[in-house]
């Protein structure tokens, strides 16, 4: 069966990294959404892989090519303006056959297990549309469905309204009769959806490992913990240089080509990124997720964060419950506070205004080639733009801000 | 349900065969049998029991033949008794049947061949297929295909069937309308079977049939064609890929998952036991001096619901018992009588109490869900709850089933001993009558509130469920549901027992579940709301279950479930309802053997 991968979104709520590169390259647990879906696909036997893309198209375009590298194929089709998954779907029409039936995947969709097997094997068991569902706290993001005693779906309600916070949620992977590019010239995407279920049904697919499909940058933490929670081996490289000393624990994952200083405790579930360099007496605690080709200097404490390529972290700064972006520098001596004093939830400032994170643990958030100067305290909850430059010595965001 | 096989091959098929009723035992389990053909003859064997049983007192796999069809059944109609098992043959022993589904014309068909004066010996609407075939190949001078076809244009109804013939040697024949039927294609064998799952072991080449076809098989080939035109039809051959036990379970990840979502078309066919058959049980409580009830595990808080029901219902007071412990308790003579609970009708407990109370001249009644099981050719007044196979050893849609049921019976009772008039029953009736909708609603619309609360507390080692009143009984089924499935420690308790002592085991490491009454019981609601105020003021962690529109209880509970809005008569159900997805989606989350929890058992058939 070949698949249709939607990776177009522009993942608006995950600024500032969606600013930079399309949110199906946001990394989680050492690998971008887009690899761990390809990868979960070609594992449950889908070779042959419709991409569309749109927002910072030729960064996937250049990273993933002709799909080789992940023994697939791909063919991709451009989606010019952010102009809605309805839009998308159609796009790829010309790439599929009529009476194909092909499965429909949403790329920012992150589960542990392979979804794409058990949606096709469900398939594969009642030849009837299938669509999968779980259950999640966030329930007014996605659509909801109502389910029939059985387990078809009987209903969709594409924006659910306050009734329909526990009902199962459309999990993003479908598998679709070609009659949906059809229906999708007449029809909304959820009318398309209630159109099918009126005529040939559809079967739900209920996925009940963990599932999550990221709406706002600390939903990336919870991602990397949600993956890193299932590892239970640790996997070292054999081409890692430990100069001295070292401790580990638990389920660590150090790629090749990975430098660590002596003194240095590493405490699984953790990932560090090929050909990064760990200094002495660095401190890197559990779930945290760094990056290829990073430099953490002497003394650095990491704690659940997840610092992508290229960050360079001075010596004796302290990052936890945080997101770095890509190539960006934070000087030495610098803190991201995780709390507030009263304990109160962190509240993020994002372009649309301050936005509730509903936790009252969270650290930073700084952009793609952002530079934080050294010995900065940086409140819990700040948000640096891409490329921002905060100078030496400050606190930010200052008082007021 | 009921599972249909067949097989034809070059070489014998009974063992095969079997295997492949074995694979569908879950579509009904009460009585299986097989029908095989060889020069000439059939022969059939078929009895009362599970496949295996079957086999043991039958010896299935030492039959002969190259041809043969299998069925294992769910009775829904007629007893469940070594007659009405199939195959059925018809009078000369030409033809075997097997068959699920309705055939709706069956009292027309039967009438008219037992005025020809065919002998039928089951009950079964399926035994007229045979006469009704035996018949054409008398018309039709023995060409089977003809015969076939025609049989097949005088029926009415929903099915699938498959036969075997005499004058077909090599050959099944089947037909499908409604109900599912596949054709397997091996190398030296070809099959059939109501679902994958009777072949999937043999072959995974498949021809999915559609209604208005039937089939010729033999062990080389297979020929489809549409019944009205005898035209044959071009079937594409599916390659199954897929998890054998996914479909059994109808796609849901555990049959306890299906069984829970089963509930609303359960409580359907519960509903739609005959008026009659319940008022018979109520008189059997009605003209006795002391009724008793009981069950164990499950069906004892199942029971213990009963009193609550038969006591603000029917102003009577039925004691409760364990089963285990009826025989050293109850004093039962001639004039009382026991009503016992039983999913599977062979628990040893419950048949032992059974027997101890009849041995002392007491009448006795059941609510059963097997039929043809013991405790149904024990008692007096058995109810079958209609509920279909119950597959996870977990009980949820058999409970919820025997709870409505006993509320059924209250209300006839009620009448009965003239509490209220044929009016309010009636009440009571249309009110119970909603029951179906409201679990669906709670079920599609609070479902993931419950799993958001199983993730959150899954690491919580001891839980504490309170209830008052009938709360109280499902306070005590939901902590054992918790327990055999997830493996965690949860106690049931009366909420005003707990400050005489077990309070003094609140603190951080025992999270306790409020079961909120509804707020129309006003003096009931006080009575929880206090001890749900005691546990918080201990610094305990409260989850409470409470129904929509409980302005009362505002800020009262740490965390809380919201229940859709019901009368205070369905009330229990639903914290039955919240209950078991607890514990199931803690028990997932917690990677337990949800279908078959360890150290347990679907039927406890030993002392």
């Amino acid at each position: 069966m070949r698949a249709l991968v939607l990776a177009a979104g522009r993942g608006t709520g995950l600024y500032p990294f969606t600013e930079t590169r399309p949110k199906a390259m946001l990394p989680m647990a050492g690998e971008m959404l887009l690899d761990s879906a390809l990868g979960k696909l070609r594992a449950a036997g889908v070779t042959d892989v419709v991409m569309v893309v749109g927002h910072c198209a030729d960064k996937i375009i250049d990273h993933f090519s002709n799909g080789a590298s992940h023994g697939i194929t791909i063919q991709y089709v451009r989606q010019k303006d952010p102009s809605g998954i309805r839009d998308a779907v159609c796009r790829a029409r010309e790439h599929f056959q009529p009476g194909e039936g092909f499965l429909l995947v949403y790329a920012d969709v992150l589960t542990s297990g392979n979804i794409y097997r058990h949606v096709m094997q469900t398939f594969g068991s009642f030849n009837q549309p299938v669509a999968a569902i779980c259950h999640t706290p966030q329930a007014q993001n996605f659509g909801t469905v109502y389910l029939d005693a059985d387990m078809f779906i009987n209903k969709l309600v594409e924006k659910p309204s306050h009734k329909e916070m526990g009902n199962y949620v459309l999990a993003g992977v479908f598998v679709m009769p070609y009659t949906l590019f059809d229906l999708l010239r007449k029809y909304e995407m959820d009318e398309s959806f209630n159109e099918i279920i009126a005529s040939t049904g559809m079967r739900s697919a209920i996925w009940e490992e963990p599932w999550l499909d990221a709406q706002r940058p600390w939903d990336l933490l919870h991602g990397n913990q949600m993956v890193m929670r299932t590892w239970d081996e640790a996997r070292v490289s054999g081409a890692v240089q430990l100069r001295g000393a070292i401790q580990f624990r638990g389920p660590v994952r150090i790629e090749s080509d990975v430098v660590i200083e002596s003194g240095a405790s590493i405490f699984g579930p953790c990932f560090i990124g090929k050909g990064t360099f760990i200094g002495n007496d660095v401190l890197i605690r559990s779930n945290t997720s760094v990056g290829a080709g990073c430099t953490i200097g002497f003394g650095v404490e990491l704690k659940n964060c997840i610092l992508l390529d290229n960050v360079r972290v001075g010596r004796l700064s302290y990052i936890g419950d945080s997101v770095v972006g890509e190539n960006a520098y934070v000087g030495s001596g610098a803190v991201t506070v995780n709390h507030n004093l009263d304990r109160s939830n962190i509240r993020l400032a994002m372009k649309e205004g301050k936005v509730d994170s509903e936790s009252n643990k969270l650290g930073s958030f700084i952009g793609d080639n952002a530079k934080v100067g050294a010995s900065n305290t940086l409140a819990a909850g700040a948000v640096i733009a891409p490329g921002q430059i905060v100078p030496h010595h400050h606190t930010y965001p200052v008082e007021g801000d | 349900m009921c599972g249909i096989a067949g097989m034809v091959a070059s070489s014998n098929v009974a063992q095969k065969l079997y295997r492949s009723i074995a694979a569908l035992e879950y579509r009904g389990y009460d009585s299986c049998g097989m029908a095989v053909q060889e020069n000439g003859h059939i022969d059939v064997r078929k009895n009362v029991g599970t496949v295996e049983k079957v086999n043991q007192g039958e010896r299935l796999t030492d039959m002969k033949g190259l041809a043969g069809i299998a069925h294992t059944r769910w009775a829904t109609h007629g007893g469940v008794t070594r007659e009405n098992a199939h195959p059925h043959m018809d009078s000369q022993g030409r033809v075997a049947v097997v068959h699920n589904g309705i055939i709706s014309n069956y009292h027309q068909l039967r009438e008219r061949f037992q005025n020809a004066g065919v002998v039928f010996l089951s009950e079964t609407d399926s035994e007229v297929i045979a006469h009704l075939l035996g018949e054409c190949l008398d018309k039709y001078e023995d060409d089977m295909e003809t015969a076939f076809v025609s049989a097949l244009r005088e029926l009415e109804g929903n099915f699938s069937l498959a036969v075997i013939s005499t004058k077909a040697s090599g050959q099944i024949y089947c037909a499908k309308r409604e109900s599912p039927l596949i054709i397997g294609l091996g190398d030296d064998a070809n099959y059939i079977g109501s679902d994958f799952n009777a072949f999937i072991e043999f072959t995974r080449q498949a021809i999915i049939m559609d209604d208005g076809e039937f089939a010729v098989v033999t062990h080389q080939g297979y020929v489809v064609k549409e019944l009205l035109s005898r035209n044959v039809v071009n079937k594409e051959v599916t390659e199954i890929e897929w998890d054998m036990e996914m479909s059994r379970r109808g796609g849901y990840p555990h049959y306890m998952l299906k069984e829970i979502y089963d509930q609303p078309a359960t409580i359907l066919s519960t509903l739609s036991i005959p008026r009659e058959k319940l008022a018979e049980l109520a008189r059997l409580i009605h003209e006795s001096r002391q009724c008793f009830l009981g069950g164990v595990g499950t069906t004892y808080y199942i029971a213990a619901m009963g009193q609550y029901l038969f006591s603000q219902i029917a102003g009577c007071y039925l004691p409760a018992i364990s089963t285990d412990e009826f025989p050293h308790l109850a004093q039962v003579g001639p004039e009382d009588a026991l009503i016992a609970i039983s999913q599977s009708g062979e628990t040893y407990d419950t048949l032992t109490a059974v027997r101890f109370a009849k041995e002392r001249g007491a009448r006795t009644g059941a609510i059963v869900n097997v039929m043809g099981s013991s405790l149904v050719r024990t008692v007096d007044v058995p109810i079958l709850q209609g509920s279909g196979p119950e597959i996870c050893v977990i009980s949820t849609k058999a409970a919820m089933s025997q709870a409505t049921i006993l509320l059924l019976t209250a209300v006839e009772l009620g009448v009965m001993r003239g509490r209220f008039g044929e009016e309010e029953a009636l009440g009571y009736r249309d009110e119970i009558g909603k029951l179906s909708d409201v679990l669906s609603e709670a079920l599609n619309e609070r479902a993931g509130f419950l799993h958001t609360a199983a993730s959150r507390h899954q690491k919580m080692k001891n839980w504490l469920y309170l209830g008052r009143g009938i709360y109280y009984p499902a306070a005590l089924e939901n902590a054992l549901k918790m327990k055999e499935v997830t493996y965690i420690h949860a106690e049931g308790m009366s909420a005003g027992f707990l400050k005489h002592g077990t309070i003094s085991l609140i603190d951080e490491n025992m999270y306790t579940i409020v079961l909120m009454p509804h707020p129309d019981e006003k003096e009931l609601h006080a009575l929880t709301r206090s001890s749900a105020e005691e546990v918080r003021a201990r610094g305990g962690f409260v989850l409470g279950f409470r129904f929509e529109g409980d302005e009362d209880v505002e800020g009262l509970f740490s965390e809380e479930i919201v229940l859709p809005r019901v009368s205070p008569l369905l009330a229990p159900f639903l914290h039955l309802l919240a209950g078991q997805l607890l514990a199931y989606f803690l028990a997932v989350q917690l990677k337990r053997d949800v279908d078959r929890p360890r150290s347990l058992a679907k039927s406890v058939t030993v002392a």
